[in-house]
């Protein structure tokens, strides 16, 4: 890293070292941090294939603070683990146990979006069911239960869906959300009726906006009145929301503050927000450039902007169980005005974190606890006669009907990727293989589209 | 101790004098909670039944605990 540390200019700072990929062939370099002002970029050099930077942070909060909330960054993260992230599963330089696993159900799609981290649309051929029940068994013997998200393709495509969620209630997975687009929610009553008696927790709703031009820039055609119908359904057969929306540069950024407001006139269906800046892996249209990433703190600052200051970027903490720098989140009261009222208590100044198991296990049952239907997640409080007890049963009350998490994840490309960011991972995704992988190393791609994990699809299936 | 007992019959250990209802703010992490329990009028010791301290009062500790 030599020669990049003569070329750097006399206000840019090495603030970090750790290890990356080469975008274009995802040999593992070294790479470091540089700060330029409040943006920090991520520069590496490849032998074969030359330097590339990109940021992986812009503006406030500041990233070192914000950094520093986290674990203390693996020491050997340069030099141990030499076939990480290409030797996944998960192994003993892994720094994080699994909070929410990730099943690939089908490959199928019926959208054809330019973005799409799971370049969804290619095979015929899902696991069948007696596969997916050996799945389940496999991860519960391996450490199990996790929170399940069911993804794809879209999953949806599957008559046999209600069915794999009673399976995996049945084998002890507590938690089961579903990432779709939403298409067949809105069109098929009795298939969500369905999905609801199989005991579905959660729909993972792509949202990317409240007008049609953002769907049909992102997604190929208008969708929001399809958005709006699956989420009347869900709520008709309660089963919570959380919209997602993929933040691309100049084509939504500017709707964050009317996603969230859309959000708030649909509590308690909707439970949050899990906005997801633009990576790019799986399918887009050309290689990045650093205009075309948004990154955490753009996104709080645009929260606090677009809210009119309702929200802000001091409401947000990174989330348990993982690298500070890959989320962020705040949990809201709604007033009766309208008026959000962060809730989440905070000790500051606290010098202890928690071991990995706790932070994974803290993540799972927040996650489990905020995204189900209100009233499905609370335990029955055993009544306590003869005290007056109104504050605390109002309050739980309210965080039941009237709260919205509001949270990000940044994925990692392959530009992007740092690897001690990668230890940290607890989201994974179950390799038809058997391995248990971090989501960002399943899923980036290098330049020609090849994956390290990942079977490429078929571009000729694509619908 | 069983949650069979009435609260209204228990004395305070230190001061001899059974316990009354009264006010009682619960505080933690930065949210108050005003809430009617059983306590010494003298020494202002409170009783938190058990059944409150592993039910609601768990609810809200791990609903402000976040993630």
């Amino acid at each position: 890293m030599n020669n990049i540390n003569r070329q750097m200019a006399a206000a840019e700072r090495v603030i970090g070292t750790t290890a990356s990929l080469c975008p274009q062939c995802l040999r593992r370099i070294p790479a470091v941090l540089v700060a330029v002002g409040d943006d920090v970029y991520l520069e590496k050099s490849c032998p074969r294939h030359g330097r590339c930077r990109a940021i992986i942070w812009r503006g406030p909060p500041a990233y070192q603070s914000w950094a520093a909330a986290g674990q203390p960054p693996p020491a050997d993260v340069a030099t141990a683990g030499a076939d990480c992230p290409r030797g996944c599963g998960l192994c003993p330089g892994h720094r994080q146990q699994t909070c929410c696993l990730l099943l690939e159900v089908t490959g199928r799609c019926n959208l054809a979006c330019p973005v799409c981290f799971a370049a969804g649309g290619h095979g015929d051929d899902d696991p069948g069911l007696a596969t997916i029940e050996t799945w389940l068994e496999q991860l519960m013997a391996g450490g199990g239960p996790y929170n399940l998200l069911l993804s794809g393709g879209e999953p949806t495509l599957r008559d046999d869906l209600p069915a794999i969620i009673r399976r995996a209630h049945a084998r002890g997975f507590p938690f089961v959300q579903l990432n779709t687009n939403g298409l067949r929610l809105a069109a098929d009553d009795a298939y969500v009726r369905e999905l609801a008696a199989a005991g579905l927790s959660c729909v993972f709703l792509q949202f990317d906006g409240t007008d049609d031009a953002v769907y049909e820039k992102i997604r190929g055609r208008a969708l929001l009145a399809i958005k709006k119908a699956a989420i009347a359904r869900c709520a008709e057969h309660r089963i919570g929301v959380v919209l997602v929306p993929t933040i691309v540069p100049t084509i939504n950024d500017s709707h964050i503050g009317a996603i969230v407001r859309f959000a708030l006139a649909r509590m308690p269906a909707v439970r949050g927000v899990h906005f997801q800046p633009v990576s790019y892996f799986g399918r887009f249209p050309r290689p990045p450039a650093d205009a075309d990433r948004f990154t955490l703190p753009e996104l709080m600052t645009a929260l606090e902007r677009q809210t009119d200051g309702q929200i802000k970027t001091g409401d947000f903490r990174p989330s348990a169980g993982r690298h500070p720098c890959c989320s962020c989140h705040a949990n809201y009261l709604v007033a009766a005005d309208g008026a959000l009222k962060p809730w989440a208590g905070r000790e500051e100044n606290c010098c202890c974190k928690p071991p990995a198991a706790d932070g994974a296990a803290k993540a799972r049952t927040f996650v489990a606890k905020r995204w189900s239907a209100a009233g499905n997640s609370r335990n029955a409080a055993v009544p306590c006669p003869e005290v007056v007890t109104a504050s605390l049963d109002a309050f739980l009350d309210a965080i039941d009907n009237r709260a919205l998490t509001i949270s990000a994840m940044a994925f990692q490309d392959a530009d992007t990727v740092d690897l001690a960011r990668v230890r940290e991972c607890p989201l994974h995704v179950r390799h038809h293989d058997g391995r248990i992988i971090p989501f960002c190393a399943y899923y980036l791609t290098d330049r020609q589209g090849e994956s390290l994990h990942r079977p490429r699809p078929d571009p000729e299936r694509r619908p | 101790m069983s949650e069979q007992i009435s609260q209204q019959n228990l004395v305070c250990v230190k001061c001899r004098v059974p316990l009354t209802l009264g006010q009682v703010t619960l505080s933690y992490m930065g949210s108050n909670f005003p809430v009617e329990l059983y306590k010494c009028p003298r020494c202002g010791l409170v009783f938190i039944p058990e059944a409150l301290a592993t039910g609601k009062m768990q609810q809200v500790e791990t609903a402000l605990e976040d993630k």
